[in-house]
């Protein structure tokens, strides 16, 4: 006879409920007060400087990886749209100011292509997730290179370089990040599109026969994946000043482990996007605090690991009705 | 007679002197070192060894394979463009065919591929090898089947192939932080910034440089971590650095010029002082970095034109020439030399892009071509 046949107290249900609903948040005061005894170093407002900044760059990523996570799915292509982006813009701009703007709606446009070609291998042609995006990736990969002729370089404009403003601790990236968390947290929960997000991740057969274009709902959500990682990529590249080629390296799994860390479920329909700022905060303060330490890589990576792998067992003992 | 006699053996005695002073000098390693590093073992000791190529000497033209890096970045550009130059103009009455194969910088495309080269009975292989593990047996099986192997700008576990063109890794990585050591008067806090953990390049020269940095006490290294060879993942990381260590960094090992850059751009963001930076390149973008911000560093080299010289020996060894088992282009190539700060002008060139490396051996037509000049 299953334990789980029996109600389960009340007083487990409200800590089940507790670890869902804040256990990113604890963790994260957990350690941001371990760094006052660990790593004093961490509140100076050089520090601060450097979380935010560095913070921003994989959060905006993870609005998108978190709206994707929402639908059931998940997208392995936005490295692949990160580092497009880069080329774009030194390619189309050629180290040129005043073609900045062109240059940002050429990256826009292919980034929205992109974002409309995995929703249409997820939802059309029922390909899986993972494989649709990884296939994403690997094309958007070959095509770049096909395009630089295996020379991912050119010239980025000094314009671009306004992403390094700050002023103290209050970074461009840092802004533009806020901004468009608000945004999102408020299409999230206010408006119609934002709850058939929800509805549509958590049953697509009943959000299907209430009426709802699931085909139509999940494609934006890959489109607007895809647009944040434009918009991650451009921050990128002018944070770099090159065209790197590992310009992203590790946003994929980042994003995707700051989402689940921040309690949004790779079922779909479960999860937030204060969530997911809370789990980037955690792993960039965790590999910032690594850094300080002194901890070498091995280390560094074993941590995060751990962390995820926590995050997720609870979660997941947790939501076991 | 007597004072000619003595003239001349205090002569001899002086020369003799000398000789040995040069020989000390031009062993910078001692045996501790040695011992510890069986890379440094393997090098010095293949740089004596001579292989017997008889059993490979075949009258041309060949048809020689290259298994190279392949479309990746700009430096694997250049080496390509190198090799299709080269093999130009030594013209078809020398090589009649290039078999080429891009392994993509990834060792798992690079296996099959060698097989597929093979298959295609080449009379030399020359390899880039995209893994130290993954391609030795490939290299075993070349060598089994006849065909000589010539490892080009990296190595294999095993120590079955006829010769490795490249340089003293570990020499390099001592070279520059020797250099730092003396910048520094053999006192302050330095930082090392590595390649990617656990590939060998990387490895090598982190080791080379530790053994000097340990063999001075007067240095402190504050933190060693990697960069990933990335512009990106090295400025993010000198921001960490700065905002712990502040103006305590007197100096940074870096292991490649990509990752330099991002440190110079996280100096430059945060308005301090850029301090001596043992770990440039002859890569056009840091130098011009260098020269805008009148940087304080020295520079190591891995040339894309050493295909040259591993075209050059793949002949030799097809025309039975001995060969030693360890080339360093440094001896063959011009200005392949490591280098510093005092010679940047003459490095830089104004009209290559960033990505460019030199030196380049082929004309400025082809740089053109390839769209490394710059054009207003």
């Amino acid at each position: 006879m299953s334990a789980e046949m029996w109600p389960l107290p009340s007083t487990t249900i409200a800590v089940r409920r507790f670890i869902v609903q804040y256990g990113v948040y604890v963790s994260l005061g957990i350690v941001l007060v371990a760094g006052i005894f660990l790593t004093p170093n961490l509140y100076s407002s050089q520090t601060l400087e450097v979380i935010f900044k560095q913070g921003a760059q994989l959060g905006i990523v993870a609005i998108g990886q978190t709206l994707v996570l929402l639908v059931s799915g998940l997208d392995l292509s936005m490295t692949g749209v990160i580092f497009m982006t880069s080329v774009v813009i030194a390619r189309v701009s050629n180290g040129n100011d005043q073609m900045l703007i062109p240059a940002f709606i050429v990256a826009y446009g292919l980034g929205g292509l992109v974002g409309l070609a995995n929703g249409f291998l997820v939802t059309k042609r029922k390909v899986p997730p993972f494989v649709a995006t990884l296939g994403v990736l690997i094309l958007v990969q070959g095509a770049v290179q096909a395009y630089t002729l295996g020379v991912p370089g050119g010239f980025v404009p000094d314009g671009l370089g306004i992403v390094n403003q700050s002023f103290g601790f209050i970074t461009i990236p840092l802004i533009l990040w806020i901004i468009l968390s608000v945004i999102f947290i408020g299409v999230l929960r206010l408006t119609p599109y934002g709850r058939r997000i929800y509805a549509v991740g958590s049953n697509p057969i009943a959000a299907r026969l209430s009426g709802l274009s699931v085909n139509w709902l999940v494609t934006s959500a890959y489109v607007l994946c895809s647009l944040c990682a434009v918009t991650s990529g451009i921050i990128l590249t002018g944070y770099v000043g090159y065209v790197d080629r590992f310009i992203a390296s590790g946003f994929d799994l980042d994003s995707i482990a700051a989402a689940v860390i921040g309690g949004t479920s790779f079922a779909g329909g479960r999860g937030s996007l204060l969530g997911t700022i809370a789990g980037v905060l955690l792993i960039q303060v965790l590999s910032t605090m690594a850094l300080l330490l002194g901890l070498d890589i091995q280390v560094q990576l074993i941590i995060k690991g751990l962390v995820i792998l926590v995050a997720v067992a609870l979660y997941s003992a947790a939501r076991v009705e | 007679m007597k004072k000619i006699m003595l003239l001349g053996l205090l002569a001899m005695l002086m020369l003799g002197a000398v000789v040995f002073a040069q020989d000390a000098e031009e062993s910078p390693y001692t045996q501790e070192e040695i011992d510890a590093s069986p890379y440094l073992t393997s090098v010095l000791a293949r740089q004596d060894e001579e292989y017997d190529t008889t059993a490979f000497k075949k009258d041309g033209p060949y048809r020689i394979a290259l298994a190279a890096q392949g479309t990746s970045n700009a430096w694997s550009a250049l080496f390509d463009a190198h090799a299709n130059w080269y093999v130009e103009e030594l013209g078809t009455d020398v090589i009649s065919e290039l078999l080429y194969a891009d392994a993509t910088a990834s060792a798992d495309v690079q296996v099959p591929q060698v097989e597929d080269l093979l298959a295609q009975e080449p009379d030399a292989l020359i390899l880039v090898p995209m893994g130290a593990a993954a391609l030795s047996a490939p290299v075993e099986r070349a060598m089994a089947q006849g065909v000589p192997v010539i490892l080009c700008a990296s190595t294999v576990e095993t120590d079955d192939f006829v010769t490795e063109v490249g340089t003293n890794l570990y020499g390099s990585g001592a070279y520059l932080a020797q250099w730092l050591v003396d910048e520094l008067g053999g006192e302050g806090n330095v930082v090392m910034m590595t390649g990617i953990p656990g590939v060998s390049t990387s490895d090598i020269m982190q080791s080379g440089a530790e053994a000097v940095f340990a063999a001075n006490p007067g240095i402190t290294v504050l933190d060693t971590q990697p960069g990933q060879w990335s512009t990106a993942e090295g400025k993010t990381l000198m921001e960490t650095w700065l905002s712990q260590y502040g103006d305590e960094i007197d100096g940074i090992w870096s292991g490649g010029a990509q990752m330099s850059q991002g440190i110079v751009s996280a100096y430059l963001d945060a308005g301090v002082e850029i301090p001596p930076i043992g770990g440039g390149e002859f890569a056009n973008g840091f130098l011009r970095q260098a020269i805008e911000n009148e940087i304080s560093f020295a520079a190591w080299q891995y040339p894309n034109a050493m295909v040259k010289l591993c075209i050059d020996t793949a002949i030799q060894v097809l025309q039975g020439e001995s060969v030693p088992r360890f080339i360093d282009f440094q001896d063959y190539i011009e200005n392949t030399q490591n280098f510093d700060d005092s010679k940047v002008e003459e490095y830089f060139n104004s009209t290559w892009s960033d990505d460019v490396s030199g030196p380049i051996l082929f004309p400025e037509e082809k740089l053109a071509e390839l769209g490394f000049i710059v054009t207003e």
